[in-house]
């Protein structure tokens, strides 16, 4: 199983790079879990990411958890209702506090 | 003016509108369970409970509201098909609207606080409506929230309140996120609206990982939002965005009763489509613009742009349901500004004033035209003569005025017929005839009483128990009819049922047994009927609470006499009475032939005036032959008590009513004139063969006959002696 | 995290209002006096993100529809959203400041309360 961490923002401003590096992540294993637990903001196009990478996975057959998702996540899940149609365990992050 | 002043006057006009609406509702309730259009007769029961509720408001008159308010709540139970129409819910709800009656006939009368009575008998009411109201909708009378008028609308969302009122569908602009508007940002404001109680995430847009944009929005979103907000204030949120957006607010389906209801309560001038929409809130300032824009595009390259409600429907800003709606609501104005049009509201005191004033003119026109007689100026007398016809079609228009249809006045009888049926026990149910003949309003004023008891009556005694109808043949529900209809400048009314019909030899031998008519004679069944109307006359062997003490036809007689009427019957045994009441359409004014006897003037209504003869030589006989016929005589001069000697050529006026004749004996004749009744005053109320005064042109005062009864009592002392 | 907003007005009662409002709704916030002053302003910045430019059109020295322009094309306010104050609503400065990337538009005279509904409509919490 791999593991991938995205630090601080995930935004408009990051989104072009961060699809790269989702896309690329997603080769890598069967059995992948994404943390969220350091992501200080997110928008719309950093939700299309998570949205993107989900259903990319699903088509590859593969297995991809978000964990430890940030409250700035939740919040975003929340709004868009969509921590359900994602599955993902969710739990609030220890280091919460800290990464704000 | 002042503001009490102001005030009273918003209060009278109040209790004259939910009186009407009352009487409406109370019509409608009773025609509920035959209803032809339920969903329709409901509505219009539901509004009117609902316009006296948020008028009453308006008023601060709280109590009003308070017991409206319930039972607005049991109606709108029955709109929303949570109760089914039933005679216990109409009996439930009748006296309720007696009651509101009463609580504003209170306030007419000044008092706008409820008194302890009152209240008591009110709750007492609500109690027998808590069956029909659901265990939700709290009566708890002290905490209902009371709205006042500008917040009628949000109440009406608040009462009914339901999952969601409006259904958001937004699709951002692919471009928004570059420009740093992020749609997740409005959606997280648009919840402080209200209530998100829906959201759905679409990201089917988003292609292929390969060739997705990460900077491009692809992301649509489906919203149900709960929000007292207004559609305006709704689309706001999204005004930043608007331009590269596609954004839809549409009224939730399961709100559409609620707009549609809302369109139906408009109080609307504006007829057109778009401004009905508008007002009730589920299109936009700005959608509409936008559909007039388009509409208006179309008209450059279409023959026939489409219909703005078709357009707003295409562009998704509202519903065709709601289209439909406003559709209606604008018939119904259009219908509503033609009535208006026909119809205005004016103070039946002024009408009086104005009747007055033209009989005051009539008069003058008469002096004038006999000074202009005296003058032997020819030219002087054609224009009088001129002023007459002219005053004479002002006459007529006036009193046109104050004619009413009498179905008001009938229609009041289904209530009538519903109560003392149920109090009978019988069925009975009420057929109405002819309710838009018009007729004078102080008649109509008058008319109710004797209808209502010859209603009772013909309930009480003319209609037989079922088991008795059944045995004769006939249905069980026994019918009655109210009928109206013009008959040679007289409105004729009957009361008719299909019962057992007068006992004609019970009626004779009470007559003889009271000394009415003496043993031996056979009178026509018409006289021997026309015995119920004696005072203290009843064959009833049992009395009922409700009429056949032997008092009230007499009454009725009474009644419809002053009214210058005549009430006649026709009976068939086994096949039902009809009562029919002969009145003049208009009190006000008549038609006269006046004539001279000794120094004195009379005027004869010439609808009873057949022909004048000249009486060459009068050898004081009682009759004259006139054509072969024994004409009876009535000599005026010794009526009245006149005094002087005869003039050498009399004159014999032939009057006629009822198939009844006789000949007045007058010294002179005067010609036809329009005149003006002057009642008689109290002291004189009970001269018999005197109908009213009138004052001449000459100043001199003139008595008005009273042709029936003088011809009546000429008969009965032919019979009698 | 707060978020900061950038400030663009020539009149200095304006922005002090501006200010007590958007500061005291929780916001950062950092102000200028005209597109020139802005501009350099955002040159200051060194890791600090703008979430926001709310500049006034009509101002000396550099109008905002200039300074919006010239900000959009530094990559790290490209995505920045901006709104504009305008003291005339006319669809012809609208079009010329929507082309340079300003999306959002206000007319002045509004009340701290508007100026707040706005911004919380174009910045997440």
């Amino acid at each position: 199983m791999q593991t991938l961490a995205i630090e601080g923002e995930m935004t408009i401003y990051t989104a072009a790079d961060q699809k790269t590096a989702l896309l690329d992540f997603l080769n890598t294993d069967d059995v992948l879990e994404i943390n969220l637990a350091s992501v200080n903001e997110m928008d719309t196009a950093g939700l299309q990411l998570l949205i993107l990478i989900k259903r990319e996975a699903a088509k590859l057959g593969k297995t991809l958890r978000f964990v430890m998702h940030s409250k700035v996540v939740l919040e975003i899940l929340e709004l868009s209702r969509l921590t359900n149609t994602f599955g993902d365990q969710v739990v609030l992050s220890p280091n919460e506090e800290s990464s704000r | 003016m002042s503001f009490d002043k102001d005030m009273q006057e918003a209060l009278d006009l109040f209790n004259i509108e939910c009186t009407e609406l009352l009487q409406n509702m109370e019509t409608d309730l009773l025609g509920l369970e035959n209803s032809a259009d339920l969903r329709q007769t409901i509505n219009a029961i539901f509004r009117a409970a609902h316009t006296i509720k948020g008028t009453a408001g308006l008023f601060g008159l709280d109590h009003i509201v308070r017991f409206t308010h319930v039972v607005e709540s049991v109606l709108d139970n029955l709109r929303d098909d949570k109760l089914s129409v039933s005679s216990a819910l109409v009996a439930a709800l009748l006296p309720c609207c007696d009651h509101l009656n009463i609580l504003i006939l209170n306030v007419a009368k000044g008092s706008l606080e409820e008194n302890a009575a009152l209240t008591e008998s009110g709750n007492r009411l609500l109690d027998e409506l808590r069956p029909y109201l659901e265990t939700t909708t709290a009566i708890e009378s002290s905490d209902l929230v009371l709205p006042n008028h500008a917040e009628r609308i949000e109440t009406i969302v608040n009462d009914a309140i339901e999952p969601g009122n409006w259904l958001l569908f937004l699709q951002f602009g692919e471009n928004c996120l570059r420009d740093g508007m992020d749609p997740l940002s409005f959606i997280n404001y648009l919840a402080t609206l209200g209530d998100i109680v829906d959201l759905t995430t679409f990201s089917h847009a988003m292609p292929e990982a390969g060739s997705m944009d990460p900077e491009t929005n692809y992301l649509g979103f489906e919203i149900i939002l709960k929000s007292d907000a207004t559609k305006e204030a709704i689309e706001s949120v999204f005004e930043f965005i608007r331009e590269d957006s596609l954004i839809h607010i549409l009224p939730l389906e399961n709100r559409i009763p609620y707009y549609v209801e809302l369109i139906n309560s408009l109080t609307e001038d504006n007829a057109q489509i778009g401004e009905l929409l508008l007002k009730s809130g589920v299109i936009t300032q700005r959608e509409l613009e936008e559909g007039l824009k388009a509409q208006h595009s179309q008209a450059k390259t279409q023959e026939i742009p489409s219909r703005i409600g078709q357009i707003l429907v295409d562009q998704r800003v509202v519903q065709q349901p709601l289209v439909n709606a406003a559709l209606e609501k604008q018939q119904q104005i259009k219908d509503n500004k033609i009535r208006e049009n026909q119809c205005i509201r004016v103070d039946a005191e002024r009408l009086d004033k104005l009747i007055d004033l033209v009989g005051e003119l009539i008069i003058s026109t008469a002096t004038a035209s006999l000074r202009g007689m005296k003058t032997g100026d020819i030219a002087l007398q054609e224009a009088n003569a001129n002023v007459i016809s002219l005053v004479e079609e002002v006459r007529d228009s006036a009193l046109q005025l104050r004619m009413v249809p009498i179905g008001t006045t009938f229609s009041r009888f289904q209530r009538v017929v519903y109560d003392v049926s149920k109090e009978l026990g019988k069925d009975i149910k009420l057929v109405i005839n002819g309710a838009d003949t018009e007729v004078d309003k102080s008649v109509v004023e008058k008319i109710g009483d004797p209808l209502l008891h010859l209603v009772r009556n013909a309930m009480d005694h003319g209609i037989e128990r079922a088991e008795l109808r059944v045995e004769r043949g006939k249905p069980p529900q026994g019918t009655l009819g109210l009928n109206a209809y013009h008959s040679s400048g007289n409105i004729v009314i009957e009361v008719s049922d299909d019962g057992g019909g007068l006992n004609r030899d019970k009626i004779l031998a009470k007559a003889v047994e009271r000394g009415l008519i003496p043993a031996g004679i056979t009178p026509s069944d018409q006289e021997i009927y026309a015995f119920i109307f004696e005072p203290g006359f009843s064959t009833v062997d049992q009395l009922s609470n409700l009429s056949g003490r032997g008092v009230g036809m007499d009454v009725v007689k009474r009644n419809i006499t002053e009214l210058r009427g005549v009430i006649s019957i026709d009976s068939v045994p086994e096949q039902g009475t009809t009562l029919r009441i002969q009145l003049p359409l208009t009190l006000a004014i008549i038609d006269g032939f006046l004539a001279g006897v000794g120094d004195a003037s009379y005027v004869i209504p010439l609808d009873k005036v057949v022909e004048c003869v000249a009486l060459t030589t009068d050898d004081n006989h009682d009759f004259m032959e006139l054509r072969g016929e024994v004409l009876p005589f009535i000599r005026l001069k010794q009526l009245f008590n006149k005094k002087g000697t005869a003039e050498r050529r009399q004159n014999v006026i032939v009057v006629e009513h009822l198939g009844l004749k006789a000949g007045l004996v007058v010294d002179r004749l005067m010609g036809e004139l329009q005149t003006v009744i002057k009642p008689l005053g109290k002291l004189f109320e009970h001269v018999q063969g005197v109908s009213g005064s009138t004052i001449l042109g000459s100043g001199e005062v003139a008595l008005i006959l009273d042709v029936p009864t003088l011809l009546r009592q000429q008969e009965l002392s032919q019979i009698l002696t | 995290m707060a978020k900061t907003i950038l400030v663009v007005d020539d009149s200095a009662s304006f922005r002090r209002i501006e200010i007590m409002a958007l500061t005291g709704a929780g916001y950062e916030v950092i102000d200028a006096c005209d597109g020139v002053d802005a501009l350099s302003k955002l040159d200051q910045l060194s890791e600090q993100k703008i979430h926001l430019i709310i500049c006034d059109v009509n101002m000396p020295n550099m109008g905002g529809i200039e300074f919006v322009t010239r900000a959009k094309q530094n990559p790290k306010f490209k995505f920045t959203p901006v709104m504009m104050l305008t003291t005339e609503d006319s669809d012809g400065i609208k079009q010329q400041g929507r082309a340079a990337g300003a999306k959002a538009w206000m007319v002045k005279p509004f009340k701290s309360e508007q100026l707040l509904n706005a911004v919380s409509k174009l910045i997440l919490p």
